[in-house]
């Protein structure tokens, strides 16, 4: 019988060929929209995972978390010079550093940070940390080799940003992949990032005040265009005033402590918020949108369902004679049903499974253009549940096989005789 | 035998016996209800009225099941388009009523050999869709013989062949019939086919016009 099966998928290739493409492409359709949304949620998931608390300015969450942990150049108010002192000394603390954006290099951003942040990061894969003002250390995935010579421009160069001029970084060291946007940054000196930006501790004070929401591309511009220098040793006692910082990222001792500080950060001077629960929030949004997405795919495949019915009732219909004569020469009617049942399973089966390796690559695809877009991991992957969906899919394609298949077995055989 | 939508009986026969062993040709118009015999004869379609006796057993009592299996074991199909199955090759083709019948016994692949060697064919595993009308008509017939049958029923068997062909047909048909001891039910327009047989039935309208011994009504 299968011997039958198989020459008679043989002589209608063409037919079984695209039967067996619609059935993968409407599967693929629907693996990768589950698989990319799945690898967006997890990839950005453990990319916030390494941070655990960040304080800013009052303003949106979503945008402090954006710019913080995905890096997404845009501006952020700045906060009051005084906390950084006030978290260092907090004893529910761990670590707090500092961090400050604006700057880019060759699409790379230029982030202002603590050596003590950047051993936090990830351990180095060559070089060593910065130690003075004009040194980098650069991300995993930055190509630029040790010892490159990076010129800062402020803002985006594409979006006309004005070049550093006052100063440049002397690559010193290469992190270790973290899989977070972390990997496609240069991280600076903090110091020296105020220094560029005209905005060192004993002149900012004075402006702080009335400067208070101002952001670093509007300082920046206010710079005084003096050169810095790139050997001043690193201050990174940060327990008096410091310049203004859109952002500070903390450690907490434990996660009670984490509750407390972000209860008592979220006040008119400071927002403090979990990266994975703003996360959680923008999930929720998307989450609507995979809906949107599903409702549409499952349309396609609900279409390509009922285009395949179609097609093999009316095939069956065609097949009169030649099932008429199967049974005249003694076949039973199982046998027919079996026949009609298996081949049309057989071809849904193999469009599912093409189907999923299909979706999997084009997710694999679409995942390795973002990640190198934007640096974060995207890992697609299958999970348990997606076994549980390739039954439910394969169980319908049976269901759906035997309507053709009852048709064939209730044939009349004498259908053979006429001509 | 009635058809739906139509006002005249399809078929209308009192008595119809065929013994064992004859070999009779069924003859009539298109129309004359000869297709409708076979299709009763062979099971695949039920009587309105009346019985079809096969020794003791009435073939309409038995279920579609029954009857499928009744027939695979007790009669052998030749048609006029052959019906073999493209991609299959000959000794598949016919091996494919047992196989699907789930009737594959132990020596069946040896008399398949045999009898494509017996009506002339020489390379089995020849695919048959490459092969000639007249080798394909031999396939079948080597298909209807496969499982013994008490009853060969060949329904125009030579009309879609050349005269030359239709006559290696005719003369296989008849040989093996006897050989094998079997009878001979042929519908056929043939008119040097039909002399070849013991027994012509013509139909008209259904019903039988005429039946008797084919030496008979030369005599």
């Amino acid at each position: 019988m299968i011997g039958f099966i198989l020459a008679d998928l043989r002589r209608l290739w063409a037919g079984s060929l695209v039967v067996v493409l619609l059935v993968a492409l409407a599967t693929a359709l629907g693996v990768a929209v589950t698989l990319q949304e799945r690898a967006l949620r997890l990839g950005s998931a453990r990319a916030a995972d390494k941070f655990d608390l960040v304080i800013g300015a009052p303003g949106s969450e979503t945008q402090l978390v954006l710019s913080s942990i995905f890096l997404q150049p845009s501006p952020l108010p700045l906060m009051d010079g005084t906390v950084l002192p006030r978290l260092l000394a907090d004893p529910r603390v761990a670590s707090a550093a500092p961090v400050g954006f604006g700057d880019s290099f060759g699409g790379y951003a230029v982030v202002g940070t603590s050596s003590g942040l950047v051993r936090d990061l990830e351990a180095l894969a060559e070089g060593r940390v910065f130690a003075v003002a004009g040194e980098a250390v650069v991300g995993a995935a930055v190509d630029l080799p040790i010892d490159y010579a990076v010129k800062p421009t402020h803002g985006l160069a594409e979006l006309g940003g004005h070049a550093h001029t006052e100063l440049s970084y002397r690559i010193v060291g290469r992190l270790k992949p973290t899989g977070t946007a972390w990997d496609r940054a240069i991280l600076v000196p903090m110091q020296a990032v105020w220094a560029l930006h005209g905005m060192e501790a004993e002149h900012d004070e004075a402006d702080a005040h009335h400067d208070h929401t101002h952001d670093e591309h509007a300082s920046g511009g206010e710079a005084a265009h003096q050169p810095i220098e790139a050997d001043a040793a690193l201050d990174e006692d940060w327990s008096k005033v410091t310049p203004g910082l859109p952002a500070i990222l903390v450690k907490p001792k434990s996660i009670a402590d984490a509750y407390k500080l972000r209860q008592d950060y979220r006040d008119n001077a400071t927002l403090a918020v979990f990266p994975g629960e703003v996360l959680t929030n923008l999930y929720a949004t998307l989450g609507d949108a995979k809906k949107v997405l599903v409702g549409v795919t499952t349309g396609a495949q609900v279409l390509v369902a009922a285009a395949i019915l179609l097609v093999t009732v009316l095939h069956v219909g065609q097949r009169r004679r030649q099932i008429g004569a199967l049974r005249a020469f003694g076949a039973p009617r199982r046998a027919v049903f079996v026949i009609v049942w298996s081949e049309l399973f057989a071809l849904t089966a193999s469009g599912v499974l093409l189907g999923f390796s299909l979706g999997f690559g084009a997710a694999k695809f679409i995942a390795g253009y973002l990640s190198a877009e934007s640096g974060v991991a995207m890992p697609v992957m299958f999970a348990a549940g997606d076994g549980f969906l390739v039954s439910v899919i394969l169980a319908f394609a049976a269901v759906l096989a035997v309507l053709p298949a009852m048709l064939a077995y209730r044939q009349p055989p004498a259908a053979a005789l006429r001509s | 035998m009635r058809f739906p939508g139509l006002a005249a009986p399809a078929l209308a026969i009192d008595s119809l016996s065929i013994p064992a062993d004859s070999r009779v040709a069924l003859t009539g118009a298109s129309g004359s209800g000869k297709s409708t015999l076979i299709s009763i004869l062979t099971g695949l379609e039920r009587v309105g009225q009346g019985r079809i006796l096969w020794g003791d057993v009435d073939i309409c009592t038995l279920s579609e099941g029954g009857r499928d299996r009744w027939r695979g074991a007790n009669i052998g199909l030749v048609l006029q388009n052959f019906h073999l199955f493209p991609g299959l090759s000959a000794f598949e083709n016919v091996l494919l009523p047992a196989r699907l019948s789930g009737a594959m016994a132990r020596d069946i692949r040896a008399r398949a050999q045999d009898l494509l060697l017996r009506v002339g064919l020489a390379r089995p595993t020849q695919m048959i869709e490459t092969m000639s009308r007249g080798e394909m008509q031999r396939v079948a017939i080597a298909r209807a013989l496969l499982r013994r049958p008490g009853v060969v029923i060949a329904d125009e068997p030579t009309a879609s062949l050349d005269s030359d062909a239709g006559d290696a047909v005719g003369d296989l048909l008849i040989e093996l019939s006897r050989e094998s001891g079997c009878t001979l039910v042929v519908a056929t327009h043939d008119p040097a086919l039909t002399r070849r047989l013991d027994r012509r039935i013509r139909l008209v309208a259904g019903r039988i016009v005429e039946d008797g011994v084919i030496g008979e009504r030369a005599a």
